[in-house]
């Protein structure tokens, strides 16, 4: 769970409750509050009353991300007395919610009291939650079996809120009523339970995944990171920060699973809590590809579930392209009625060649031949669609240009704010636009689907084509792309053929793939451990000194952890290990001013200015890709690399962290620990 | 007047291999309302098709006319079964694999839905 100042959110797979510190529910357009799942708004009100007054909050208590518990007094409509009676409520979230509403009479007299939970639900999509559009269908609401049913209808779509309580309740189209007497020092409790109905689509549930004073699912049992076969390695080190850091990420992308439909009994990595519990393609996979050696499931189901919609035909209104990986699916109202396109949605140019990568880093460290062969056709669709599609005009690039130009995204890359692809002068680059990263990234997919096609698929020839390809692009790229006197890499060609000249993050990935020229490298590395790029705390997506360099523009300046993970990891590969460390070091002391939790970015503010990471203010926490960001981290500081059926240890540790020890690395070599001292001055 | 849905599997069983649903094995009926049931059982891609009641793993319901604009490319699968208009019961990973059929080329024209390359 995570707790704001004035909210506190639990959640189980796209299931999530926000909520006030008491508990309540009152939605607002500036305040996104309710029960969603979906990407439907369940309850958009949920009040507790006592004898006509909310009551007051003493303290929250979070025990589990899908588990919290509110501690309350009677309200006095005036200020704090001393209470003689106390209020509690046990919320887990899971198929709807459970709650277990209990109050304490402290007196010696018996009380006699009025209590009230008022529900609505507005049935907004989450699209919609912020901008309080008028609902194109009709509401309705009904009362039956001792329960009320809220519920809206669009031609055949249906949505429906399932309220009931365990103790007899006086029931009206606005909530439930309790006529409560409780005997001096006794007590009074009931369970209410909110079940989410989705009228033809998937299970309807019935029930909720809790019972009474359940802390622990009583059916839908999930998988579980900590279960048993699929243990988290250890972590020890002399610097106790990273141990908290380290559990944090664990706890988060556990928070984070999403269970598809398609694929039962297995989780993938959600984009976000709360506005992105869904699948992604791009943050699933780099999630994944971050929690690799921690965890393989996460991997291979979100390679399977992104097998299973792979794009199969031309629709320009999705982005949808054969062999296309998808960009974001979603299932509420907008999307149902194509209002929005994410059905799914394939809007992204850089996830195809992604996928390719995770499949043959999966095998590496699984040595899950088995997943490589079911896959062989949608990886040589993958293959295809680069070709095809990607290289829209035939250069040998990937360039991209939506097809949708109503509601699809402008920028396809990871970047995907519309102003981020901008000239050194701070001018608009044009469409299409061949973004360096994805050129990387196109590089390894061929290099790495070679070693696939000639290991596992049986064609030879395939592997041939594919590894010449990967040479000639990277021939070209170091020529086309290399600005010579500025001596970095292009950020992108755009669709006039031009440079587009601004000095960026985006050539760290271009280490991470390897797409640079040896001769080129150290020129790099200058740039991104250079004050321009370098903040003190990781590399800005835009160095400082553009003309669109803004340190707090979500693309153009801020620091983001998943880019500085990828970052250290092209460090590593080129040889330059102080610098990996240095980075991971740095983004590591970061995370100590966030409780061990990353924030999906950071201000690009110089480190010696500000002394602490100023948090970019993003409605999104826990965000996969920075939880994943620490693991990443340590793969590179202990040099983690599958090599056949070993794994290759090879520290460079900050000498801040002392001591460093991740035992028990699962993999195809079974279990191996890696450790190592601190040598690497970072200071 | 061809019959849209009667053409879309007797096309299917003609092929008797679908490389597209090579990754899914099981028996998908289809439910159709004023048009009757169809089977497909696939096996990996390989399928044979009947009108002959079987036990099936995945059943999809839709309306003829619905059924016929998924098949013409006028009709996203997806979005009809998001909006309540197809029923899907049983295995679903079956019914997100084999919408990778609609719209059925042959039938439809056009370069909306266009599946091969260019």
């Amino acid at each position: 769970m995570t707790m704001s100042d004035r909210t506190i959110s639990v959640l189980e797979g796209n299931n999530f409750v926000v909520s006030d510190l008491r508990g309540d529910i009152d939605a607002s357009p500036t305040e996104p509050l309710g029960l969603f799942a979906w990407d439907t708004r369940f309850l958009s009100r949920w009040l507790l009353t006592v004898d006509g007054q909310r009551p007051n909050v003493l303290s929250t208590d979070d025990l589990d991300y899908f588990y919290v518990q509110f501690f309350l007094v009677p309200g006095t409509g005036t200020i704090y007395v001393d209470a003689d009676l106390s209020i509690i409520r046990k919320r887990a979230v899971g198929n709807g919610f459970h709650e277990d509403l209990t109050i304490l009479n402290h007196k010696d007299q018996p009380v006699d009291l009025k209590v009230r939970i008022e529900a609505a639900a507005d049935f907004a999509d989450l699209f919609e939650v912020k901008d309080a559009l008028k609902k194109k269908g009709e509401f309705y609401h009904r009362i039956e079996n001792d329960r009320l049913v809220l519920g809206y209808r669009r031609e055949k779509f249906t949505r429906e809120t399932l309220i009931a309580a365990s103790s007899r309740a006086d029931i009206d189209e606005h909530g439930l009523s309790f006529q409560v007497h409780i005997e001096p020092h006794g007590e009074w409790t009931t369970c209410l339970e909110v079940v989410t109905g989705l009228g033809g689509f998937g299970e309807y549930h019935q029930e909720t995944t809790y019972g009474h004073g359940d802390q622990r699912a009583r059916s839908n049992v999930k998988m579980n990171l900590k279960k048993a076969g699929e243990a988290i390695p250890r972590l020890s080190s002399d610097w106790p920060s990273l141990q908290v850091t380290y559990g944090r990420s664990i706890i988060d992308l556990v928070a984070l699973r999403f269970y598809p439909m398609t694929l039962p009994g297995h989780a993938l990595p959600a984009a976000g809590l709360p506005w992105f519990m869904t699948l992604f393609g791009r943050d699933s996979m780099i999630a994944s590809y971050q929690a690799l050696p921690f965890s393989s499931n996460l991997a291979i189901a979100t390679l399977r579930a992104l097998a299973q919609r792979q794009g199969t035909r031309i629709d320009d209104f999705r982005d949808e392209e054969p062999g296309k990986i998808l960009h974001e699916a979603r299932f509420g109202e907008m999307t149902a009625f194509e209002e929005r396109p994410h059905s799914p949605y394939y809007g992204a140019a850089d996830v195809t060649p992604f996928f390719l990568i995770l499949l043959d880093e999966v095998e590496r460290w699984t040595g899950n031949a088995e997943l490589v062969r079911q896959l062989e056709l949608e990886a040589r669709a993958a293959l295809r669609w680069i070709d095809e599609y990607g290289d829209r005009n035939g250069d040998g690039y990937v360039e991209y240009s939506r097809r949708n130009k109503e509601t699809g995204l402008e920028n396809q890359c990871w970047k995907d704010s519309w102003n981020s692809i901008l000239f050194a002068d701070g001018t608009l680059s044009r469409m299409p636009r061949a973004t360096c990263e994805i050129q990387g990234y196109v590089y390894d997919a061929k290099v790495r689907s070679a070693r696939l096609a000639r290991e596992f698929w049986h064609d030879p020839a395939l592997a041939d084509r594919l590894e010449k390809e990967a040479a000639e692009l990277k021939r070209r790229f170091n020529q086309d792309f290399w600005l010579k006197d500025r001596e970095f890499f292009a950020l992108a060609i755009d669709g006039d053929g031009r440079k587009v000249d601004s000095l960026t993050s985006n050539i760290g990935h271009l280490l991470w793939s390897g797409i640079v020229d040896e001769d080129k490298a150290e020129a790099v590395v200058r740039h991104l451990m250079g004050p321009r790029l370098y903040s003190g705390w990781g590399v800005r997506t835009m160095a400082e000194g553009e003309g669109g360099y803004n340190p707090i523009g979500y693309h153009v300046g801020t620091v983001w952890p998943h880019d500085n993970s990828f970052i250290a990891m092209g460090l590593r590969r080129y040889g330059y290990r102080e610098e990996a460390a240095r980075v991971a070091m740095n983004m590591l002391e970061a995370a100590t001013y966030f409780k061990g939790r990353l924030p999906e970015a950071f201000a690009g503010y110089p480190r010696e200015l500000t002394e602490f990471p100023v948090e970019y203010p993003t409605a999104c926490s826990p965000q996969a890709w920075a939880s994943g960001a620490p693991l990443l981290l340590l793969r590179a500081i202990l040099g983690l690399e599958a090599d056949g059926d070993h794994l290759i240890v090879d520290p460079a540790i900050p000498s801040m962290l002392g001591r460093l020890e991740l035992l028990d690395i699962p993999g195809r070599w079974g279990h191996i620990d890696a450790f190592g001292r601190g040598r690497v001055d970072t200071t | 007047m061809i019959d849209t849905a009667q053409a879309f599997f007797e096309q299917l069983a003609e092929r008797g291999y679908e490389p597209l649903l090579h990754s899914i094995s099981g028996t998908i009926q289809w439910k159709i309302q004023d048009a009757g049931n169809w089977f497909v059982v696939v096996k990996n891609g390989k399928l044979t098709t009947s009108r002959n009641m079987v036990q099936a793993d995945c059943v999809c319901e839709c309306s003829k006319e619905d059924f016929d604009r998924m098949v013409m490319g006028k009709q996203n699968p997806t979005t009809l079964y998001f909006q309540g208009k197809m029923k899907i019961t049983g295995d679903l990973e079956l019914a997100q694999v084999f919408q990778r059929l609609f719209p059925d080329e042959s039938l439809s024209g056009g370069e909306q839905g266009k599946k091969e390359s260019r």
